[in-house]
């Protein structure tokens, strides 16, 4: 066992504030972000609780819930054109406006889809209930999360509402598919149109499912490449915008020009994959919100009282240790062996702290969900908040080798 | 001041001293409050030997100690050490230089409470000499075996007695078989029983390994043990005395010289010296 981690253990109750503040630093950053992510993921739920592996959308649009009506032959056509592409299917996703009994409104997330068992667009939500898939295809029917109840006044099975002006009637209820701010309508791509105000042939998603061995990053390369990208214009000539699909030649002008979805006549479908979407509707929310910043803030904040706990803890235990360190100096070990072995003791801090963090932010994330709170603790976040606590700890050691200036052996002469 | 010169030391130790301190001055404060606390003391020590540097609190012994091993830069004057002026290298170089040849016993133990005994000694062997951790472990067990503290080694600080932890700190300088050792008061915080086991200790040292050792002390029952003696008084030098070791040594192998030491050997260490004329 190095000499550092013998000290720690031997002065663990003086090294123990160091490791709670450094373990308090990680903890906040996990649950923070993962709580963040949770949240956020809401808005990609459709996209990452489909089995499609390629979405195309209108141009340039932003996240899954801000799709705006393409023409549904265009786009299924110009999906399935590909060889790759195993089979294709429309999809409806809008903000609408669900008017309650009691006279309100209430912002609402409508989701069409295809609802026979093992389509594209079907929300996974809807796995545990086949009656209820069942029941949606029967025009004018919702289902919705049972946790959304009170705020669309619903009280039961059979009840009935408006949504945009269209008489809908609620066959049922999930769990798990609960909206952000907007509560998620399940219904049917026919029950879907008039709630988004959709003519038919219009669509918001052609959903894809690329033949088994293909790889869906390589379709949607593909077919960006097939269609060569417009040129550079606006958002999508910065190069911003990956997933455009231009539509070039004459035909396809004039085809998008007399599409009634009232698109320019440069008109580009925006493709990505569903990975690709569903990050991409996440960071929109993430930035547009601006919460990324404002958690990022307070883990920064959680971030500075670690580094100044533990640079304090190491400073007073390297500190106490002045006299040890000078005979070392006096019988000329260098003043960087010492140095090192201090950062040594904050990087095993550091360690032990995350060592510490991460049970307990899982076992916090298990209460969360208890409540219904869903906390992402995906494996890229959980070691980004290490390595920058690791590197707090090390950069507390850093600042506690100021300690050892004081180091001076002829001071151990009386 | 009192100089060396009487041929005795040359025709005992050799010709070559070890170590040399050249008109060394040092002093602290300023106007009102300004002293020297060492005033042009000059001395040589030859290999081998054991110095025992005596005098009152405030004669400035302890400050010769730190000039003469390189810790305290002195006003003026040199140090000569196994030929180098150490006090002509950068502090770098010194730093070796201590590394290389030096090793200190004080009068605190200043042992780090978390090591063992053995991990005391196994640190100053991996990191001053780079030994890896199986050298530094069989150079410690060689050392621990010759310090009676084998059986000793996995205890902490805290765990041993007073000589026993001196007793480590001596086995942490020897690790690096320093040529020169300096030790200041290492018996003044322990009984007799003890200081004179650590004393005889550094005494056998001396004589084993021609590790010089040169120790500070104001206890006088440490006398009898020294090769030499170094009388400091108001940071100079009052006078120089040879031949106390005769726990370890018959006195034959240091000829009496009138004036200089009374050789016989003491039945129970007290002090007995004459100083130089």
């Amino acid at each position: 066992m190095s000499y550092a981690l013998t000290t720690l253990w031997h002065e663990r109750q003086r090294y123990l504030t160091a490791i709670l503040a450094v373990a308090f630093c990680a903890l906040l950053g996990c649950v923070q972000f993962g709580l963040l992510l949770g949240l956020f993921s809401i808005t990609s739920m459709p996209v990452d609780n489909s089995r499609a592996d390629i979405w195309l959308g209108a141009p340039k649009v932003l996240g899954v819930d801000l799709g705006r009506p393409i023409r549904e032959s265009q786009a299924l056509a110009r999906l399935a054109s590909h060889p790759d592409i195993e089979r294709v299917e429309g999809f409806l996703q809008g903000f609408s406006y669900w008017a309650r009994k009691d006279g309100g409104q209430e912002l609402c997330m409508v989701v069409g889809s295809r609802l026979e068992p093992g389509s594209m667009g079907r929300n996974t939500a809807l796995e545990r209930y086949p009656h209820l898939a069942e029941a949606l295809t029967e025009p004018g029917t919702v289902v919705f999360d049972e946790s959304d109840k009170e705020k669309l006044g619903v009280t039961k099975v059979g009840d009935v509402a408006e949504v945009a002006g269209a008489r809908v009637r609620v066959v049922g209820f999930v769990k798990g598919a609960k909206g952000l701010a907007a509560p998620f309508i399940f219904c049917s791509l026919t029950t879907a149109r008039p709630l988004l105000r959709c003519f038919p042939g219009q669509i918001t998603y052609a959903l894809g499912k690329v033949k088994k061995n293909a790889s869906p990053e390589d379709v949607v390369s593909s077919l960006r490449r097939q269609y060569a990208p417009a040129p550079p214009k606006g958002e999508g000539a910065s190069g911003k915008d990956m997933g455009t699909l231009s539509i070039q030649n004459e035909a396809q002008k004039e085809a998008a020009e007399e599409n009634a979805l009232g698109q320019d006549s440069q008109a580009e479908l925006s493709i990505f994959t569903s990975a690709e979407f569903s990050r991409r509707t996440r960071v929109h929310w993430l930035t547009k919100t601006k919460g990324g910043f404002a958690l990022g803030y307070a883990a920064v904040l959680g971030l500075m009282v670690g580094a100044v706990v533990t640079s304090q803890t190491l400073y007073s235990a390297t500190a106490s240790s002045i006299k040890e360190f000078a005979v070392l100096k006096a019988m000329g070990i260098p003043r960087w062996r010492v140095s090192l072995h201090v950062m040594t003791l904050a990087a095993w801090v550091g360690v032990i702290g995350i060592g510490v963090a991460i049970p307990a932010v899982f076992g916090l994330a298990a209460v969360a969900e208890m409540w219904g709170v869903q906390m992402k603790l995906e494996g890229w976040l959980l070691v980004t908040v290490s390595v920058v606590t690791l590197f707090m700890a090390i950069g507390a050691g850093l600042f506690a080798l100021r300690s050892l200036r004081g180091v001076e052996p002829a001071l151990l002469l009386r | 001041m009192i100089q060396e010169g009487t041929g005795f030391n040359e025709r005992v130790w050799g010709s070559d001293p070890i170590l040399q301190g050249l008109d060394l001055v040092r002093a602290f404060g300023d106007g009102g409050s300004f002293s020297r606390a060492v005033d042009e003391v000059s001395l040589e020590v030859h290999r081998g030997q054991f110095v025992l540097m005596m005098g009152p609190s405030g004669s400035g012994k302890s400050t010769l100690l730190a000039m003469l091993s390189g810790l305290l830069r002195p006003d003026e004057g040199r140090v000569i050490c196994m030929g180098e002026d150490i006090w002509s290298l950068n502090d770098k170089e010194r730093e070796q230089f201590r590394l290389d040849h030096c090793g200190f016993v004080f009068q605190g133990y200043n042992l780090f409470p978390s090591l063992t005994a053995r991990e005391q000694i196994e640190l100053v062997a991996r990191w001053g000499q780079g030994a890896t951790a199986a050298e530094a472990r069989a150079m410690t067990d060689v050392l621990l075996e010759r310090l009676n503290l084998a059986d000793r080694a996995h205890l902490r600080p805290a765990q041993l007695s007073g000589g026993e932890k001196q007793r480590v700190a001596i086995g942490r300088a020897l690790i690096k078989a320093p040529d020169i050792l300096f030790a200041d008061e290492p018996t003044s915080a322990l009984d007799w029983a003890h200081g004179e086991e650590v004393v005889k200790m550094l005494r056998e040292l001396s004589k084993d390994n021609g590790t010089t050792v040169v120790c500070v002390t104001h206890d006088h029952r440490l006398v009898p043990f020294a090769d030499r003696l170094v009388d400091l008084e108001d940071g100079r030098l009052k006078r120089q005395s040879y031949g106390f070791h005769g726990v370890t040594e018959p006195a034959s192998h240091h000829p009496h010289e009138p004036g200089e030491i009374n050789p016989a050997i003491p039945a129970k260490p007290t002090l007995r010296y004459r100083a130089t004329p």
